[in-house]
């Protein structure tokens, strides 16, 4: 599934570049695409091996605090 | 040409005159990496002294303007004027940059959100593939495209070297000499960015936005090189150059002195409604006066180093001002017809 979220502590072009790293990181990510100028993250994972809050738990560990965006 | 010397005229004056006018691309890069940097340094919160890592993107700065150049002297040679880029197009280019530099100034500042639209960000596509080549992956692919984008940005001795290239007219010797050439400018660019962003690291707190303010007053500095090349009435050097010139008696006359220095003098007062011949004079001239620009006539030439070139003005309306500038946008300079015609 696909999962968009708000980021709104990116601070830089890297920050984006940052998050995407957590896709070579967390098994059950397919691909992660992240925007500094839009302020957010788009996750593509499998959600029968990780949950949302897995996703945001991974995120805050490297500094950053994504809020799920509902559908 | 000699390989040699076009090495040797880049290490000396072609390193100074590049310097000028593509620093504003080379702080770009190091704006990019010192942010990365500052922002890493504050994750750790180690006690270390702060070090920005700039020799890479410095390196790969150069070794992408390197390859560019060598390929535009490959082109040059095998297809001639038909890329040389008109001074108007290098105007807009200039006026292009000068904004991308003062948006991303602002953005660092945290002016307005709307500052973040001024950042190119890469393809997820190409950032992955570049991550997973390279642990330090995302820093090559802004001094990459910057170095890269140099070549749409020439300063008066490199437009010569193209020139040069050009009238090789083998494809593998433009190539060698272009390589040469930007090999040999390559220490002092490399030395200057290099020790001049190390001196900040003594006040890290503040790097961020010492990098924001270079970018903002290297983004003013190209928006008025714009508008110097475009023959724009108003621009911030050419109303101050203008207005030292009106504080000096009236100038007339038939020729300019083109020195080191720009074009003296800086307003040249001349008849209206008839022709008139301007002589642009050299002597053991080194500097971008060299290659003038008249945007308002559509003329351009690279004087020679000592001599004297003739300039035919076609007659101008009582009153018109005809501006004209070198080819990096410096000494602005301007002719006015404001005086009666001579007696035929």
């Amino acid at each position: 599934m696909k999962k968009l979220f708000n980021v709104p502590d990116m601070t830089c072009p890297n920050c984006a570049m940052h998050l995407e790293g957590l896709e070579d990181e967390m098994p059950g990510v397919k691909s992660i695409s992240a925007s500094y100028k839009k302020l957010t993250m788009e996750v593509e994972f499998d959600e029968t091996k990780l949950t949302v809050e897995q996703i945001i738990q991974a995120a805050n560990e490297i500094g950053y605090h994504p809020e799920p965006v509902s559908a | 040409m000699d390989l040699i010397v076009a090495f040797l005229t880049g290490l000396t004056t072609g390193g100074l005159g590049c310097l000028a006018v593509q620093g504003g691309l080379l702080t770009s890069t190091l704006a990019h990496q010192i942010e990365q940097d500052v922002q890493a340094y504050a994750g750790t919160g180690s006690t270390q002294k702060f070090k920005p890592h700039i020799a890479q993107p410095i390196l790969f700065f150069l070794l992408a303007k390197l390859i560019a150049y060598t390929i535009l002297g490959y082109l040059l040679g095998a297809v001639g004027s038909v890329l040389q880029l008109t001074p108007l197009m290098r105007a807009i280019l200039y006026f292009a940059i000068g904004i991308f530099m003062i948006g991303n100034g602002l953005r660092m500042f945290n002016v307005h959100p709307f500052f973040r639209h001024f950042v190119i960000e890469p393809p997820s596509a190409l950032t992955r593939y570049i991550r997973r080549k390279s642990k330090n992956g995302a820093s090559f692919f802004t001094p990459i495209l910057l170095g890269t984008l140099t070549i749409f940005l020439p300063c008066g001795v490199t437009q010569a070297m193209m020139a040069t290239a050009l009238g090789t007219g083998s494809p593998i010797q433009g190539a060698t000499l272009m390589f040469s050439f930007i090999l040999g400018t390559s220490p002092l660019f490399f030395s200057v960015a290099y020790f001049a962003t190390r001196l900040g690291s003594a006040i890290e707190k503040y790097f961020t936005r010492i990098v924001a303010a270079t970018m903002l007053i290297m983004g003013l500095i190209q928006v008025d090189t714009g508008l110097n090349l475009a023959g724009a009435p108003f621009s911030f050097s050419r109303a101050i150059s203008i207005l030292q010139a009106y504080a000096l008696p009236a100038q007339t006359g038939s020729s300019i002195e083109v020195t080191e220095n720009g074009y003296f003098p800086q307003v040249l007062h001349l008849p209206a409604n008839q022709g008139v011949t301007i002589e642009w004079v050299t002597r053991d001239t080194k500097s971008c006066a060299r290659s003038v620009v008249v945007p308002g006539l559509d003329y351009q030439k690279i004087l020679p180093t000592t001599g004297r070139t003739q300039f035919e003005i076609p007659p101008q309306e009582k009153g018109a001002i005809i501006r004209y500038t070198c080819s990096m946008g410096m000494y602005p300079s301007q002719f006015v017809f404001d005086l009666e015609p001579a007696n035929q």
